[in-house]
């Protein structure tokens, strides 16, 4: 008998957590397949070392878009390799609990389901991702007070107040820090007439990049290839810049926080100003992103204790506890 | 005299019904109640601790101030 499965499904990672056992997989979304012949090559961090690298024959591909499915078969054949990795096999079918964005589609839920489900899954239910946040980063949502936590991962940006185990109010956006890096990239090209790849753009974000000015500020050397001449040309891009081309995803994010809070409801508003929102997910790592929304929303805001780990956690709480809390599952009457 | 039965039989029914209807209405009320403090209960932090706790660093062993090891 398998041991029962909780998934974050990201755009960016995939995170498994396995009942009594804790995270067993931790790796990028992405799969690597030949394109003549359809066979898949490598997934997780193997794929993800080849995007941008690889020859005409092979495509390393992320499946999973804006935290929705793009490409349903190849997305199948990723779970089930990844539930084969962590031990599931066709004798062996464990009860999966699948964490997604809120404000997903019914077609797409139904396409995650059947997903987790064709790849070897008994049961495949739904959870909603800053549901498993505010479960994972420890926040008290089981007392009637004003819990806020802000999931910002690679596809996707969602802001719920949690309350007596229950989301009172809610805005997503489909906006995460794969836009910021597309937006760095757009950047390079249009102002210093380079391209460059997507794992440079998220270097560049890693290394300068920031919502808000920060003290310590460098420069970055930039490597890419002349649009003109088709060389190799290396340019200097200040964090200024970088702040500069991401300004429209960030204020799009943090204008996402501030109409949650406009429709929590007044007795649950106090509570914000005392215990702060609580900040998860990959892009909430982003320099000055906490101080941009504290300073935006004159709410104190605080980095979670374990920012990527947080919703994978809170899934695998809910395996844990699958019989009592198995009415916080989408679709599930309450 | 056979109406008569058959009205107290169709009566005891009736009540019987009734009861029936009563007590599950009360057990649909309970359950509402139960499965709510359950899902409560699984939230709270001393029920999450254990799943919590597995990201937590585990802690240096304690540090020997005179260096001195039992061999």
């Amino acid at each position: 008998m398998a041991r029962d499965l909780a998934i974050d499904l990201g755009t960016a990672n995939t995170l498994v957590y396995m009942k009594g056992r804790g995270i067993v997989l931790n790796e990028p979304s992405v799969i690597a397949l030949n394109r003549q012949t359809g066979e898949v090559l490598a997934t997780g961090r193997e794929a993800w070392q080849m995007i941008g690298r690889t020859p005409g024959y092979i495509v390393a591909v992320r499946p999973l878009r804006g935290g929705a499915i793009t490409d349903f078969e190849i997305t199948e054949r990723m779970i089930r390799l990844l539930l084969q990795r962590v031990g599931v096999s066709r004798f062996t079918r464990p009860k999966v609990v699948i964490c997604v964005p809120s404000a997903i589609t019914e077609v797409e839920r139904r396409a995650v389901t059947d997903a987790a489900r064709r790849a070897g899954a008994a049961d495949a239910n739904l959870i909603e991702q800053p549901m498993a946040a505010a479960i994972g980063a420890d926040l008290p949502i089981d007392e009637p007070v004003g819990n806020m936590v802000i999931d910002i991962g690679g596809g996707t940006s969602e802001t719920a107040v949690i309350s007596l185990g229950g989301i009172v109010a809610l805005e997503a956006v489909r906006v995460g820090s794969f836009d910021i890096d597309a937006a760095i990239q757009n950047y390079v090209r249009r102002e210093h007439g380079i391209a460059i790849g997507e794992r440079t753009a998220e270097e560049i974000k890693v290394a300068i990049g920031s919502a808000d000015p920060t003290p310590d500020e460098n420069q970055a050397e930039v490597r890419g290839r002349d649009l003109m001449s088709g060389l190799p040309k290396t340019v200097l891009l200040t964090p200024e810049e970088v702040r500069f081309a991401i300004e429209d995803v960030v204020s799009s994010i943090v204008a996402s926080v501030v109409r949650c809070l406009s429709k929590a409801p007044p007795e649950l508003s106090q509570d914000f100003l005392v215990r702060g929102m609580f900040l998860v997910g990959g892009g909430g790592l982003l320099r000055g992103l906490a101080e941009r929304i504290e300073r935006e929303t004159e709410v104190p805001v605080k980095m979670s204790n374990v920012p990527l780990e947080a919703v994978v956690l809170g899934a695998g709480h809910v395996i844990e506890h699958y019989e009592a809390l198995k009415g916080m599952f989408m679709g599930a009457r309450r | 005299m056979a109406v008569s039965i058959i009205l107290v039989v169709v009566a005891v029914m009736l009540v019987a019904v009734l009861l029936i209807a009563v007590s599950r209405r009360r057990h649909a009320a309970d359950d509402g109640v139960d499965s709510f403090r359950r899902q409560i209960d699984a939230l709270s932090p001393e029920a999450r601790r254990p799943t919590i706790d597995q990201m937590k660093p585990s802690e240096p062993p304690p540090a020997d101030d005179d260096g001195d090891h039992d061999q």
